[in-house]
């Protein structure tokens, strides 16, 4: 007997009621899709001339639906934020929830108003597709879900930067930029998208997406730890480093890229130095490996390789001509951009893992370069570009015709001289601002007033320094006439400096696209000056190689030759930083790792076959 | 500057007197032969990481030199001078106000392209007088040919200058 009730099992009639259908015209549902909503999440589409292949998407899909793809022939500049990926979408995870949408800082993806597709068995690939501007099927659909300011997920303004206002600050060296609040680096923190462009276009590839992260989530410890792994020089470039990871920021596509120079700074300053030193430490050998190492010159260069070699277990002892250590963060850099305290902090730390500095002591005089190559396993030479170069035009040998660097040097080691009521400064560089904006503050300490011209060859459309420079040393009473071609620096008849004459500079580039600038001797200008300041190029002083040396060195176009990792063409000597590479701080410390990395291998080299 | 460079009076006088398209670009030749020799001795007297510079300029006045020379062969020479001057070349100046610098022991990539350039400039100064004092014709085409030469390797000494002393170097 059936355990079925009755009314489940329905009547015995039911197979007839079926047979009725049979009588019924059959319906056929159209293949092209009824008209839908206006925001309607159908499939993707995605303009690959927006897209910069961020992989933003990709890393917001909770159902793992996004792959990235690298597509040969597109662009891929890490520089410049771009990488040769598209993102691909599998709907047999997609759930259409359109957060692809909503966090890509680009506006690039968007959904359609299309959601019919089939297909036969031997065609399931088709459900994974790589949305391009056509749509799915070739077939110009409206667009769905796309971005609205409502749902748009990336907050494309940044936290504000407190700072001194040029009244308050343009007598005195006391650092400009106030910092984040801890506060301020949360909510500046939480725009990162963590794409990872700034990983990629950093040269020392910090791990800026972690430790913005870390930050995010109150752990300024966690962050330094995380930029600790390639930068030992956290404080100096929290504060003036050249931050490409903001130009390649994925959210500067649209608004104001992600403060990761600031954020870096405030993580170190909310830590303790004591603190800082007791993470940078972690994973140092807890052995001594014999080897000694001597690096000549104690900027970002020489002293990363010394970090790094040290924490292996070497003897590494660094020699310094100047006073104190930091080569040109210290003499080149002045003190309301970074505070020698924490320029100091930063070498704390370095030393604090064992790395010995030797200041006074000049390499080439004091000791030989031959002294070293007996001493030393290895040598390490990163003295920097610390010399200016002069225009050499008539009168530019006066007394009072000078070099940025050395009046740089002068005022962080405390030497005086007379600050002249009024300067010229050749140069439009940001070491040219560096000592215009100098010489404003003591000109209006001792004065009450500011008298310096600032005078560059090229125009406000290809001017070198940073911006944010031009528009500080504005402020402070600076003023800055872009394309003026330097003349001659004029003296009166008793010998005393009257100031600079500059031309007119009527073209910039030639038809190459190459620096080519043109005068024009009509448009000819005194500006009144009792000193003039070359601010021009620099360049390194091998006289420390010695005849012998130089000789046997190879060079590539007046530039000391190495390769990649820092290798000259002597066994024994590596060179990095500036000399090689031309002035950047976060260059020099990416350098920095890179010959710390070919020495540590050339010494394991040579144990073994010794072994 | 040295007596042989191009520019000097002597020199002047001595290419004025010719009379003939080939005798002409035979005296210009040897100054680039002249010019060619200069730097070549100069090379072991500086200081290996300075090489490079003086190589490259003795490398110019010979690429110089063997132009100067397979136009002297050419048979449509007139034709082709007269082709070449179609594009006047902008003295751009630039170097003009940098000193003519003492080539002593001491001396420094600075030096060297400041000598170069002071050279250049002298020469073509003086073949673009010689042109401005020659009635029109194919002698005065090809003083202004030679005066257009000039001025493109000024140029692009000039280029060099700046690259190297104003903005730290080549690629950066």
């Amino acid at each position: 007997m059936s355990d079925i009730s009755y009314k489940d099992k329905g009547s015995i009639l039911g197979p007839f009621k079926s047979l009725s259908f049979f009588s019924r015209k059959p319906v056929t549902e159209p293949f092209e899709p009824r008209i839908a909503a206006d925001n309607y999440r159908g499939f993707h589409v995605n303009d690959w001339d927006v897209c910069i292949g961020c992989s933003t998407c990709q890393k917001v899909c909770d159902n793992a639906a996004i792959t990235m793809i690298k597509i040969p022939g597109l662009p891929d500049d890490p520089v410049m934020g771009i990488r040769n990926e598209r993102p691909a979408i599998d709907y047999g995870r997609c759930c259409w929830c359109g957060l692809c949408v909503d966090i890509c800082p680009t506006s690039s993806i968007s959904l359609t108003q299309e959601y019919v597709h089939t297909c036969r068995e031997n065609e399931l690939d088709s459900y994974f597709i790589l949305p391009d501007p056509n749509g799915m099927h070739n077939k110009l659909f409206p667009k769905g879900w796309s971005k609205t300011g409502d749902a748009d997920l990336v907050d494309l303004e940044r936290q504000p930067m407190a700072e001194m206002e040029p009244q308050s600050r343009s007598d005195n060296f006391d650092e400009i930029v106030d910092g984040f609040t801890k506060q301020q680096a949360i909510i500046e923190a939480s725009r990162c998208v963590q794409c990872g462009m700034c990983h990629d276009s950093c040269p020392t590839n910090m791990h800026a997406p972690e430790y913005i992260r870390a930050i995010w989530e109150g752990d300024a410890e966690e962050a330094v730890r995380q930029m600790y792994r390639t930068n030992p020089f956290s404080h100096v470039c929290g504060r003036v480093c050249t931050h490409r990871c903001e130009t390649a920021c994925s959210i500067g596509r649209r608004g104001d890229p992600v403060a990761i120079r600031w954020l870096k700074r405030y993580a170190m300053d909310a830590v303790s130095d004591e603190r800082v030193r007791e993470i940078a430490a972690e994973g140092k050998a807890d052995f001594v490996s014999g080897k000694k190492i001597a690096i000549i010159g104690s900027g970002p260069a020489g002293l990363t390789t010394a970090f790094d070699l040290a924490k292996n277990g070497h003897a590494v002892t660094v020699y310094e001509a100047l006073h104190k250590p930091g080569g040109m963060t210290r003499y080149g850099i002045p003190e309301y951009r970074l505070p020698y305290d924490r320029l100091d902090a930063d070498i704390d730390v370095i030393k604090s893992v064992g790395v010995r500095i030797e200041c006074n002591v000049r390499i080439g005089s004091d000791i030989t370069m031959e002294q070293l190559r007996q001493d030393f396993d290895a040598v390490v030479v990163a003295i920097g570009l610390q010399q200016g170069r002069s225009t050499r035009i008539p009168g530019s040998d006066h007394e009072q015709v000078r070099a940025s660097v050395d009046l740089l040097r002068m005022i962080t080691a405390g030497e005086s001289f007379d600050v002249p009521e009024s300067v010229v400064v050749i140069g439009g560089g940001n070491v040219a601002m560096d000592i215009a904006r100098s010489l404003a503050r003591m000109q209006k300490s001792q004065y009450g007033k500011v008298a310096v011209t600032v005078s560059a060859l090229e125009d406000f459309d290809h001017f070198l320094a940073d911006p944010e420079e031009v528009k500080e040393a504005r402020e402070e009473g600076v003023v800055i006439l872009d394309s003026r071609g330097p003349k001659e620096c004029v003296i009166d008849k008793n010998g005393k400096l009257e100031g600079l004459t500059t031309l007119g500079v009527i073209s910039i580039f030639d038809d190459d696209g190459r620096f080519a600038p043109s005068y024009d001797e009509v448009d000819e200008q005194l500006h009144h000056g009792g000193m003039v300041i070359e601010s021009i190029g620099q360049m390194s002083d091998i006289s420390l190689f010695g005849e012998e040396l130089t000789e046997e060195l190879e060079w590539n176009r007046g530039r000391l030759q190495a390769d990649e990792d820092g290798v000259t063409s002597v066994s024994w000597l590596w060179s990095a930083g500036d000399m090689v590479h031309g002035p950047d701080v976060v260059h020099a410390v990416a350098d920095g790792h890179r010959v710390a990395a070919s020495i540590e291998t050339y010494l394991n080299e040579g144990s073994s076959n010794n072994e | 500057m040295s007596e042989h460079a191009e520019g000097h009076s002597a020199s002047y006088e001595r290419i004025k007197s010719k009379k003939s398209l080939a005798e002409i670009l035979e005296v210009a030749t040897s100054f680039e032969q002249k010019a060619f020799e200069f730097y070549t001795d100069l090379i072991p007297k500086v200081s290996k990481n300075l090489r490079w510079l003086v190589e490259e300029l003795a490398v110019e006045e010979q690429e110089h030199f063997a132009l100067f020379t397979n136009l002297a062969k050419d048979p449509s020479i007139e034709e082709q001078v007269k082709q070449q001057i179609q594009t006047p070349v902008e003295d751009r100046r630039f170097s003009d106000y940098i000193q003519l610098p003492d080539l002593g022991d001491n001396i420094d990539d600075q030096a060297i392209l400041q000598y170069a350039m002071g050279r250049e400039d002298a020469a073509m100064k003086q073949y673009r007088e010689l042109s401005d004092t020659t009635e029109p014709g194919a002698i005065h085409d090809l003083f202004e040919f030679l005066a257009n030469e000039e001025t493109k390797h000024k140029q692009e000494l000039e280029k060099l200058y700046y690259e190297l002393i104003h903005s730290g170097g080549p690629g950066n």
